[in-house]
């Protein structure tokens, strides 16, 4: 039964992990529909940035994150406006165009890095606390709560402020909002901006606890779209709900089939929810294909 | 929008064309034939011009193979206009089957063809039997979470694809084997590829299924009011464009004879790339993605030699720039840009 719970436990743990990877993909696939695959990269240039403040002026990549997400949300936005507007109206476009920056990006970090695999550590890498015979690392948990706390807040940010609500209506029916007096080109901007930068605080979070390789972008961003459109696109709480079946699914798959198979296993998943609900587990019928009816 | 765009480059194109001859005129595959057969005579020419030099003779082969993978591709993404990336898990079959009969039952990969053709067209329709509730970038997304569940099980299944080490074929050259001593009958065997899909792919677009595919691709509530059944529309050029695809596993199989799961179903060694083929080439036009792989194929090669060895991953943030750049400029691909040059010519005239 101990094994059991420490298996439910690493699962809820996980499942933080790929929440928290996902609250930045939520909104810009999600919410304001572009298809962006270099997501990943983003993540991964997170960790870097982490990596870059910890080797040059000894900063804790917990204190990094307070430069690293600007950063990155400033770099989203100049990615949306080089990129990703011209390609609006073309989600076919959008996953060549984003194609082609994750592996610029990749390589970018690959020629300056060499590909040499680093790690870091903070003063919370070894703690663990142990309750009721269950382990849980003080890194994960913190990843945890910082999903918890990010997809509250955007799901918040959405709701009730103006500007959430600038974005959901830029997402709904551009045209109308246009006429409403909202600027749709800043809007999709910053919506663009703070996805990216949510992946790059999911970047820094993440590298007490993984090797840092170019190639790392790649192990989430699966993950991530799954745990999207597997909660249904746009919603805040289907992502944070998705991102636990994803988790617990793998360590459960992890533990109790094949280590190997644990990422054919959460596919299939994946591809029996969209069988059965092709608009999530908590998304509107119809909400996958609102976003791809033709807007000018 | 997009949609508008690609039925412009195939569709309007082809009008012009037929305009010319007297409205009335239909344009047949009969139509298609004397460019087919000066193209195939061109490469085959080609082919025996460089038949001493090897470095380019491999150069032209892999283009021909890559050709005739972005042409079945285009077939349910450029007509149909579903952007699949996982055809490298058909291509994947179709080595599989060629290697494993091969090797364990002496089946001469000839006779293999037919079984990893009817195995690749009834997985693709398996799978893509739900994806295909998809649409856009949701369906491009599921294929390549599919692509992700055929390498977890071709690493599982060490007996069929002998796991991450790879799975090999003795050195049995002959006919029967499709194993060749001379380089030369590899490339011919690759046009031979070439040619078969092409000529699908023309009979296929002059046919009943390439309007109803393109019909689907443009406007599918239309299509579907029309009384154009879209799921089994879909279905079959998914499934032609698959059995397609094997077959130049079966022939990739035989030439490489050692294949690895990791390498056969790279995402973008095989997935992305075949469809980048057919971006850089030309979507939805007959002899865009071999227009693309002639293009991209030895471009490949030489920013693997040159820029790869100078800072590790040159090559591919160049290519990296290319797609962005291509998708942002060049949405019809080369052939469309000629197209474009073409008639501005004409117009002068």
């Amino acid at each position: 039964m101990d094994q059991f719970f420490n298996v439910v436990a690493l699962g809820m743990l996980l499942g933080g992990t790929y929440a928290l990877v996902s609250v930045g993909l939520n909104l810009i696939f999600g919410v304001i529909r572009i298809v962006n695959f270099s997501q990943g990269e983003f993540l991964m240039l997170g960790m870097y940035g982490a990596y870059l403040g910890y080797s040059t002026m000894g900063l804790d990549p917990y204190a990094g994150a307070f430069i690293v997400v600007p950063a990155l949300t400033l770099l989203g936005m100049v990615v949306y406006w080089l990129v990703m507007r011209p390609l609006q109206n073309e989600p076919m476009m959008q996953v060549f165009a984003s194609f082609g920056l994750l592996l610029l990006i990749q390589n970018v970090v690959l020629a300056i890095t060499g590909g040499v695999g680093m790690s870091m550590n903070t003063p919370f890498s070894q703690v663990t606390l142990t309750i009721a015979g269950v382990q849980f690392s003080a890194t994960r948990l913190i990843i945890l709560l910082a999903a918890l706390v990010a997809a509250g807040g955007l799901g918040l940010f959405l709701a009730k402020t103006n500007f959430g609500q600038a974005i959901r209506a830029v997402a709904q029916d551009r045209m109308a909002a246009q006429l409403m007096g909202i600027n749709v080109e800043r809007t999709f901007m910053w919506s663009f901006g703070i996805g990216t930068g949510l992946a790059g605080l999911a970047g820094v979070l993440l590298t007490p606890i993984y090797t840092l390789s170019p190639q790392i972008g790649g192990n989430f961003v699966m993950a991530a779209f799954a745990v999207v459109v597997l909660g249904g696109l746009g919603s805040v709480l289907g992502a944070l709900v998705g991102g636990f079946i994803v988790g617990l699914t793998e360590a459960f798959a992890g533990y109790y089939i094949d280590p190997e198979l644990k990422h054919a296993v959460i596919f299939i998943v994946f591809i029996a929810v969209l069988l059965i609900k092709p608009s999530g587990l908590f998304g509107q019928a119809g909400a996958e294909e609102v976003g791809l009816r033709e807007q000018s | 929008m997009s949609n508008l765009d690609l039925a412009q480059s195939g569709a309007l194109g082809d009008s012009r064309l037929a305009g010319r001859r007297g409205a009335a005129e239909v344009w047949t595959v009969a139509n298609e034939l004397p460019t087919f057969f000066a193209v195939v005579a061109a490469i085959g020419l080609a082919v025996y011009l460089l038949s001493n030099q090897f470095f380019y003779l491999n150069l032209l082969t892999m283009a021909l193979l890559f050709g005739g993978l972005a042409v079945s591709w285009n077939i349910i993404g450029g007509f149909g206009g579903q952007f699949s990336i996982a055809h490298s898990v058909f291509f994947a079959i179709g080595a599989y089957t060629a290697g494993n009969l091969y090797k364990h039952f002496g089946v001469s990969p000839w006779i293999a063809i037919l079984p990893a053709m009817l195995l690749s067209a009834a997985v693709a329709a398996i799978v893509s039997w739900p994806v295909f509730r998809l649409r856009g970038p949701f369906f491009a997304i599921a294929t390549m979470a599919l692509t992700e569940v055929a390498i977890a099980f071709a690493m599982h299944w060490k007996a069929v694809t002998g796991g991450a080490s790879g799975l090999t074929i003795p050195y049995r050259a002959g006919l029967e084997n499709m194993i060749f001593q001379q380089r030369w009958a590899y490339a011919a065997l690759f046009l031979g590829y070439l040619a078969v899909t092409l000529l699908t792919s023309i009979v296929i677009l002059r046919s009943r299924l390439g309007y109803y595919l393109q019909a689907v691709r443009d406007n599918d509530k239309a299509a579907e009011a029309s009384g154009i059944p879209i799921m089994w529309t879909k279905l079959k050029g998914m499934a032609i464009s698959a059995a397609l695809t094997g077959i130049g596993g079966v022939f990739f199989m035989m030439y490489v004879r050692i294949v690895e799961p990791a390498g056969l179903l790279s995402l973008f060694d095989v997935g992305v790339k075949i469809a980048l083929i057919a971006l850089i080439g030309g979507i939805g036009t007959i002899y865009g993605p071999l227009l693309g792989a002639l293009i991209l194929v030895p471009l490949d090669y030489w920013l693997r030699a040159f820029m790869g060895s100078a800072v590790p991953g040159g090559n591919l943030i160049v290519l990296g720039l290319i797609l962005v750049l291509g998708s942002l400029f060049m949405k019809k691909g080369v052939a469309g840009a000629l197209r474009q040059v073409y008639r501005a010519w004409s117009r002068q005239q």
